[in-house]
This record gives C-alpha cells, structure tokens and sequence, in this order.
C-alpha cells in the first residue's frame, strides 16, 4: 500500500496557502492598481509559489499536466495519489 | 460598532400553534462597513489566511450558527 511521506503533505499545503494569497491578492490589485506594496507582495509569492512547485516536482512528480509540469521517468502524471485521493 | 451578526425579533401571534421563534440573526459582514479597501491593512500569515479564509484581519468573519456557542479566533 503506498503512503505519502509526512513531507508530501506540508508542501502540499504550503502550496495551497501560498496560493490562497495569490487569488487574495490579484482579486485585491484587479481593484487597487496601483499599490505598489501589494503588488512587491504579489511577485514575492510568485517566486516563492515557484520554489515550493519545483520542490515538489523534483520529489513527488509532475502537478499538472499538458506542458504545464516536467514528466518524470517513466511517464507518471497519471500515478497515485490523485488529487481527491490525496 | 461592527458585529458580525445582527438579530431581529418577529411578531408572536398567540395564535401560533408551534413554538414562537423570538429572535431570528442574520450575518453582517466587515466588508459591509468597509467600502473601498484602504491599502496595508494588517494581514495574516499564508497558513493562518488559509484557515481564516482571508488574507486580511479585517475581513475575518466566522460563522457559527446560532446553536454552536460564539467562538472566537482563527482557530476554526
């Protein structure tokens, strides 16, 4: 039976939460253009949300699919866990 | 004063054969009183903000209903 390290599950969430604040705060800027503070903020998470997906590509295997994630060898988007067996 | 939920109290008729429902809340939001987002408000960490479900402390609004006692903090 294959189970996920411990690690699988952090960075999941970090990416989760790092991409709660991306939709946060483009919803914000679509509304307030021009503050500079929040869009430092925005490119921040962008780089950050960056590191945290090639972290977690480089170990547990492409997030998505169609050009949008490197494949591993051999082919393995389509292996377990899938996102709602997570 | 913002609260986040306000309440009202509907009319009883003695006729009413159920039990009367005397007083009936409804949620008032913080974006309610908020109007246009002034820049730089206090803001909570990604993890925090994703349990709150806002990324603004201003804008932290929990519901719980009327039977579950009022709790406060980010911790739901």
């Amino acid at each position: 039976m294959k189970q996920m390290p411990a690690e699988y599950y952090q960075l999941l969430e970090q990416l989760q939460a790092v991409d709660f604040v991306l939709v946060e705060l483009s919803l914000y800027l679509d509304t307030h253009n021009g503050d500079e503070d929040a869009i430092n903020q925005f490119n921040h998470y962008v780089k950050e949300r960056k590191k945290i997906r090639k972290l977690f590509e480089s170990q547990f295997g492409p997030l998505m699919q169609y050009g949008h994630s490197y494949s591993g060898k051999p082919w393995n988007w389509d292996d377990a866990p899938w996102p709602w067996q997570v | 004063m913002f609260t986040p939920e306000k309440a009202y109290y509907p009319y009883v008729s003695p006729f009413d054969p159920c039990k009367p429902i005397v007083v009936k809340t409804y949620s008032t939001p913080p974006n309610l009183y908020m109007g246009f987002q002034p820049p730089n408000l206090p803001q909570f960490t990604p993890i925090e903000a994703l349990r709150a479900g806002t990324l603004w402390k201003a804008f932290y609004d929990p519901y719980y209903s009327p039977y579950e006692r009022a709790k406060e903090g980010p911790s739901t």
